[in-house]
């Protein structure tokens, strides 16, 4: 499949309009707040039998959301330890035509249904626990960073590598003090489209006995109790709303200031 | 048993899985399709619907999706209801984001023209705008249905239909004969269907973008 | 404070790229002479962009030997050699994630300077290009204009003073006016700094205007012509050559001779008390018709024609001076000044005083001697 094409589309989705991105910076963590303000508030105002005490009390929902920030957190850094110096080296001269495998290998895992990686890599192991789920929603997660890391670096201005070398960088140098400074914006966005991937798929992770939010979801439905089904997937919504928001302010704020 | 023998032995079953998985993706991606281009085309002239448009798409599309999953089960039930839902929602923020970028980004002077050669807004609009602006639309089909590969896997937990069911299984008979088979046909399969399906989204392009904009 | 300037030589440089049965840059020799500007100066695509990058090894020769300042280019390491030439290019290069005082110190930074040293000499390099270090230092290149970001561009490429400066047309993006004032800048500073600079441009007119010496290159970087400006335009040495530099050759030749390089004449001259009777008497006594009227501190006033010399004082009459060129200004500026004069062109020196005119037949001898020096 050609990636070229793929890429101009996600980007086009991913980066959105500039104010549509600023109003969703403002309203986006008042939405979650309030979202999950109020189902709390109705959940524990309501009388809550004694199934639905097990779970919907104050330890075991800051245990679970705590243990979903987690496998997001290692998620996250999985992807960045891997996905960044992968797409550096991917474009680096040598590499060019090892290059397409490893996009490729990414394109399969972000095709990949997070549910049937997780399950595999859990059958194939016999692991349980964090790392299980982290480990696998990192190859679902990898893509985005490492395509634009390697779009990120690849769209810089010929001229400037050129100036850089010829003022007498190394390659090297060229690369810490040029090309990765202006990659970081691409890499920034990628980095959150990840990190959504991340905290929704790590609502998969009770399957491997991860914990997590879904764990809330889970029991929700198996017992079948709507307040603490509503509880788990509003408590997961606004984790992903407020992870999100993060990203968009490490987009806004993080990038090189000449750029911005 | 090997994944070969195991693909043969209940190949009429996962041939239907794999039947309903592709369809209920393909059907959510077209309804998405009709009502995302609508949306698009309702709010595509007016900047504060566009940006409004935009904004809750972009954070409709973080929401996890085994989170609105779990938020649809008591509304809708199990089965067939929540899982088209949930797909038809995620399918639409590519396509409403698309549409409305692809018709913004239509030449003034092309509308223009169309307008003075006496083509009536509705003629302007499904003539020359939709004709222009139908390979973005079309990418953000793509997006979607590439999208909805992976989270129709996920939909199995509310006893939807599709591979899904294969994983959940293998996942429930941990450690029994075949489960990891099981996995593996679903995982596979829904790779397999999303990069057939993506394929055939490149021959789709290629014959319905017109000669003249094609890249 | 500068290092002596160096010379370079090129020796039979050849740059061939796999899968061309060409080479790119075929046994190109030249010496280039140390503290001078030296043009290469040709068509799009004939080789000299290559050439000059061969010189700091950003491309690397297939053979051949070039040396700088005696030392071989090759026994060096190319990152430590490249921080011994400055470097400026088309559009400047600047990296638009830094601030201008940040671009301008990256070499010195490469060089191990201290922060105090680097921070000292950014400023002064600012100040060196007409930059306000307060005001632009902390700025980043988007919020410049071109032609500022051009100046930063040769900043930068001056800060840790190389000897040696390679500049890859360097004005080619800036609109023409900037890039008049860039030329100017840079002929300011060079008379200044005296680096040997390799300047590479397809514009035969900035050539003709920067450089000491110019190589007019052919395909594969042949040398057609290398020589001064004057004899080059004098004598173009074939007519690929000709056709390069093109019509209004000895037009431009004006622009490169100024007025002090000729020799003046003087007109009959006056003050303004002096009896009219007396000065037409002189006029008559010299065969002229005309006389300049000059004030107390001796600048030009009014051309007064013999005839008008009839009345009791000399207030009044004669005609306004307009165009007057000084002993700096080119030929072309005072062949500008006759024809908008009608007559001979009046010189002044530092202070506006009167030191002589420009005739027309001084002008076009003095073209015909140039060629006929070049063409033997």
């Amino acid at each position: 499949m050609s990636t070229d094409t793929d890429t101009g589309a996600v980007l086009n989705v991913e980066s959105g309009s500039r104010r549509a991105e600023l109003v969703r910076l403002f309203l986006q963590p008042a939405a979650a707040v309030v979202l999950v303000g109020g189902v709390l508030i109705w959940a524990f105002s309501t009388e809550l039998d004694a199934l639905e005490v097990v779970t919907l009390n104050a330890t075991t929902l800051l245990r679970t959301t705590w243990e979903h920030v987690l496998i997001t957190a290692a998620v996250t850094v999985l992807v960045v330890v891997v996905a960044i110096p992968l797409g550096v080296v991917l474009t680096r001269r040598w590499a060019r035509r090892i290059a397409p495998i490893f996009v490729g290998i990414a394109t399969i895992g972000q095709a990949a249904p997070a549910i049937g990686v997780i399950v595999l890599w859990f059958l194939l192991t016999q692991q349980e626990g964090l790392w299980a789920a982290a480990i696998p929603l990192t190859f679902v997660s990898l893509l985005p960073v490492l395509r634009n890391t390697m779009v990120g670096i690849q769209q810089v201005d010929p001229a400037l590598v050129d100036a850089g070398r010829g003022i007498g960088m190394s390659s090297f140098t060229v690369l810490r003090r040029v090309e990765l400074p202006l990659a970081v914006p691409l890499i920034l966005a990628g980095l959150r489209t990840s990190l959504v991937l991340a905290v929704g798929t790590a609502t998969l992770a009770l399957f491997v006995n991860g914990g997590g939010l879904g764990f809330i979801i889970d029991t929700g439905y198996k017992i079948a109790r709507t307040p603490v089904l509503l509880t788990g997937a509003t408590l997961a919504v606004g984790l992903a709303l407020i992870v999100d928001w993060l990203g968009a302010l490490a987009e806004r704020y993080l990038g090189p200031k000449g750029l911005r | 048993m090997t994944l070969w023998e195991f693909v043969g032995d209940r190949w009429s079953r996962l041939a239907i899985e794999a039947y309903q998985h592709a369809s209920v993706v393909i059907q959510c991606t077209l309804i998405a399709a009709v009502i995302g281009i609508l949306i698009g085309v309702a709010v595509y002239r007016s900047p504060l619907g566009s940006i409004v448009a935009t904004a809750l798409a972009s954070t409709v599309l973080t929401i996890p999706s085994f989170a609105l999953l779990g938020l649809l089960i008591p509304v809708l039930g199990l089965g067939v209801a929540p899982t088209v839902t949930v797909l038809v929602l995620y399918a639409l923020l590519p396509i409403v984001r698309n549409t409305i970028v692809g018709l913004g980004g239509v030449d003034a002077a092309v509308t223009d023209a169309a307008r003075g050669i006496g083509m009536n807004r509705v003629a302007v609009l499904t003539r020359v705008e939709l004709r222009l602006a139908w390979p973005a639309i079309l990418a953000g089909m793509r997006v979607s249905t590439q999208m909805l590969m992976g989270i129709a896997a996920i939909a199995a937990y509310a006893k939807g239909p599709g591979l899904g069911t294969e994983i959940f299984s293998g996942l429930n008979r941990a450690g029994a004969a075949n489960a990891t088979n099981q996995a593996l046909a679903g995982t596979i399969g829904v790779i397999v269907l999303a990069l057939v399906v993506d394929g055939l989204y490149l021959i789709i392009a290629r014959l319905t973008t017109s000669r003249g904009i094609r890249g | 404070m500068a290092e002596p300037s160096v010379a370079i030589e090129l020796d039979e440089v050849t740059k061939r790229y796999p899968g061309q049965r060409e080479p790119a840059v075929d046994g190109f020799t030249m010496s280039i002479n140390p503290g001078e500007i030296t043009i290469f100066v040709g068509p799009s695509g004939c080789g000299k962009t290559t050439t000059m990058r061969m010189i700091n090894r950003l491309i690397e020769p297939t053979s051949g030997r070039i040396t700088i300042g005696g030392e071989d280019t090759l026994s060096l390491n190319p990152d430590e050699l490249r921080r011994r030439i400055g470097y400026a290019i088309q559009q400047a290069g600047l990296f638009p994630h830094q601030t201008v005082a940040q671009n301008v110190g990256v070499v010195p930074g490469l060089l191990g300077w201290s922060k105090a040293k680097i921070a000292e000499r950014v400023d002064e390099m600012l100040s060196l290009v007409g930059l306000d270090p307060g005001e632009f230092a902390g700025r980043y290149p988007r919020q410049l204009s071109g032609g500022q970001q051009q100046r930063v561009g040769v900043a930068r490429a001056l800060a840790a003073d190389p000897p040696v400066l390679l500049m890859d047309e360097p004005f080619g993006a800036v609109d023409p006016i900037t890039r008049g004032n860039l030329q100017d800048e840079l002929m300011r500073l060079q008379a200044e700094l005296h680096k040997t600079i390799v300047f590479v441009t397809h514009d035969f007119d900035e050539a003709v205007k920067l450089g000491d010496r110019i190589a007019v290159l052919g395909d594969r970087s042949t040398i057609l012509q290398y020589d001064t400006p004057e004899a080059i335009l004098a004598n173009p040495a074939d007519d690929t050559v000709a056709g390069f530099v093109g019509a209004g050759a000895s037009l431009k030749q004006l622009t490169l001779m100024r007025v002090r390089d000729i020799e003046m004449a003087q007109a009959v001259t006056a003050t303004e008390d002096e009896s009219p009777a007396t000065v037409r008497q002189r006029i008559e006594a010299e065969g002229r018709r005309y006389a300049l009227i000059l004030d107390k501190r001796r600048r030009p006033l009014r051309w007064v024609h013999f005839r008008q010399l009839t009345g009791s004082s000399m207030a009044g009459i004669g005609r306004p001076v307009g165009d007057q060129v000084s002993v700096q200004s080119t030929l072309q500026d005072a062949l500008e000044a006759m024809l908008t004069e009608g007559g001979d062109a009046v010189v002044t020196g530092n202070r506006g005083e009167y030191v002589g005119t420009v005739q027309l037949d001084t002008v076009v001898t003095r073209i015909r001697e140039l060629r006929e020096e070049h063409a033997s």
